[in-house]
């Protein structure tokens, strides 16, 4: 145990110290209430990371070697690849908010998790139905839905747990012992907030009672585009202006900038989406709208850049000493990167080259994995060693993790924009033809760039591997603390 | 049709008059007063203003502006004093 030096001991009367010691049992108290929760969402979320990513990387290498497992239907393409999607953002990516959320809801409202039972069993149905979805999407039940794919009779399993999730935010919400709300909180509620609304919505619409024609495609996008904007963005902002500020030990640049970033994300992201329609059957001023809010998103995008920029600024040297601050600066900046290069996308011009290539592709997974993914990861870092009160394992596979899924990323998305770009002027050449293994086509140029995807995917894997390790090893290390705390507790 | 009704009537009238509410109970709240105090509300007793709170692992945090150092054995951290 550490010695407390004798100046601050004198500085603080008896009624200080008291009240400081309250506070730090409080705070243990909340790290602890989260404590079998976190344990379980985390985990659960690990495990569908490892399988999405699996998964991932069979559908990349199909990409370029068609003949690969092509003997077992259920692994074609066309079940593999909604697989991933639907396992890494079901299974591990919304997995993953949820926890951060509750640990930072319960951190920032300073009170206790309420009814961990209750996030236990919404954890179980959400295991559960994402289990069966995967399962019924390799089993051919898709419902051809992008983003949506999950067969419907898995869904209302995901309904009931987040309904549970919801009621637990409202709960934990009115019973906080703080006051006023930190901007991270206004981000997290509203993507409490947001998200049944869009997933109810495009249920209904697009799987209960479809709508027919084009509007199909306008719901769908919309529902695409706004589960990454409206769900995960707030979620990994919300992480991002509460971890750097409080790793850095120095508060957020400009708070008021924080606030405008908030509520013109509100009013402008929902918009969004049409413009992935560029060219479709749609009301010209649909798509122009969109585009329009597209644009206006540089608002929120700047004024989060500049803070998080700001906030670090004369601190970038302490990158190297903190694994968290890794991770969440890495995703702070790529989320500028990707959300300007969305605004560059939607536009019109550029959109006519882009679409149906490979730079999409690119910029989702810069949206969900350079920005939102690793911001996760970061959250994990700085969460679990105050929740077990015990320290991650190793430097080295943090190290790993780092190097390996941030060099993984960079060599997935850069080539695949220039070689998206190169396909999208291709494809708008009529000379060269689309697919001829005897000339120069547009499938045949496209094929380096995705052996380098291929090869990004397996240096993210490696990266993947290193984290769950390095999980599962501190995990032990805790159940071995439980042991030495107390023995009798082994033998029952 | 209906559902597209519900729909439309939720999308264009609940989800904007709930944003409007959410706003005018913030200001009645006062959350936009005395915002650099609000910027403050992370930090406590235990990862206080001016302490590096993250490291990696095996490593002693260093240059703190105050608060508790590491712990001992290098493996335990923090809140058991």
């Amino acid at each position: 145990m550490n010695a407390i030096p004798t100046t601050i001991v004198q500085a603080l009367s008896p009624a200080d110290t008291e009240d400081a010691a309250q506070k730090r049992a409080a705070l243990a108290e909340i790290d602890a209430s989260c404590r079998p929760v976190l344990l379980a969402l985390f985990g659960c979320s690990l495990v569908w990371l490892l399988i999405g990513t699996v998964l991932a990387l069979i559908a990349s290498w199909k990409l370029h070697a068609p003949d690969f497992l092509a003997n077992a239907a259920w692994l074609n393409f066309g079940r593999v690849r909604p697989a991933h999607l639907n396992a890494v953002i079901f299974g591990f990516a919304s997995e993953a908010a949820i926890g951060v959320t509750l640990w930072l809801m319960c951190r920032l409202c300073r009170t206790p998790l309420m009814f961990g039972w209750v996030i236990i069993l919404a954890g179980i149905f959400w295991n559960v139905g994402t289990a069966v979805g995967i399962v019924g999407i390799l089993a051919g039940h898709s419902t051809g839905i992008e983003w949506l794919e999950i067969p419907p009779y898995a869904t209302p399993l995901l309904f009931v747990s987040y309904a549970l999730i919801g009621i637990w935010g409202i709960i934990t919400f009115r019973y906080r012992r703080e006051k006023h709300l930190y901007v991270s909180q206004w981000y997290l509620l509203a993507a409490l907030f947001w998200f049944p609304w869009l997933y109810s919505a495009a249920q209904i619409l697009l799987i209960m009672e479809p709508v027919r024609g084009t509007v199909q495609s306008a719901v769908n996008w919309w529902f695409a585009h706004n589960v990454l904007g409206l769900w995960f963005t707030p979620i990994g902002l919300g992480a991002i202006y509460y971890f750097i500020p409080k790793v850095l030990g120095k508060p957020v640049y400009n708070y008021s900038l924080s606030v405008l970033g908030f509520w013109s994300l509100a009013l402008f992201y929902n918009w969004n989406g049409m413009h992935h329609l560029v060219g479709g059957p749609l009301p010209a001023w649909l798509i122009t709208v969109s585009i329009v809010a597209s644009v206006m998103m540089t608002i929120p995008v700047i004024t989060v850049g500049l803070n998080h920029h700001m906030t670090m600024f004369g601190s970038f040297r302490r990158l190297k000493d903190s694994p968290v601050l890794r991770f969440m600066v890495f995703g702070g900046m790529s989320y500028t990167v990707t959300s300007l290069h969305g605004v560059a996308l939607a536009l019109r011009s550029v959109s006519e080259v882009t679409h149906f290539t490979h730079s999409t592709v690119a910029h989702a997974h810069q949206g969900m994995y350079a920005f939102f993914t690793m911001v996760m990861f970061g959250s994990m870092y700085y969460i679990m060693p105050r929740v077990l009160q015990v320290e991650w394992p190793s430097a080295r596979l943090i190290r790993l993790h780092f190097w390996a899924t941030a060099i993984g990323i960079m060599v997935y998305v850069v080539p695949l924009i220039v070689g998206g770009t190169l396909q999208g002027l291709a494809m708008l050449n009529p000379d060269i033809p689309f697919l001829d293994p005897n000339k120069h086509s547009v499938v045949g140029m496209t094929l380096p760039y995705l052996k380098t995807r291929s090869f990004s995917g397996m240096l993210i894997f490696v990266g993947h591997i290193a984290f769950a390790v390095s999980f599962v090893w501190m995990t032990y290390r805790w159940l071995k603390t439980l042991q030495v705390r107390n023995p009798l507790a082994t033998r029952l | 049709m209906s559902v597209i009704w519900i729909l439309f009537v939720t999308g264009v009238i609940v989800l904007p008059a709930t944003a409007l509410l959410a706003l005018r109970w913030a200001m009645r709240q006062g959350e936009f007063r005395d915002l650099p105090r609000i910027a403050l509300s992370i930090f406590d007793e235990e990862e206080p203003v001016g302490q590096f709170s993250d490291h990696f692992p095996g490593a002693a945090p260093r240059g703190n502006a105050g608060g508790p150092g590491p712990s001992s054995d290098g493996k335990r951290i923090r809140h058991h004093s």
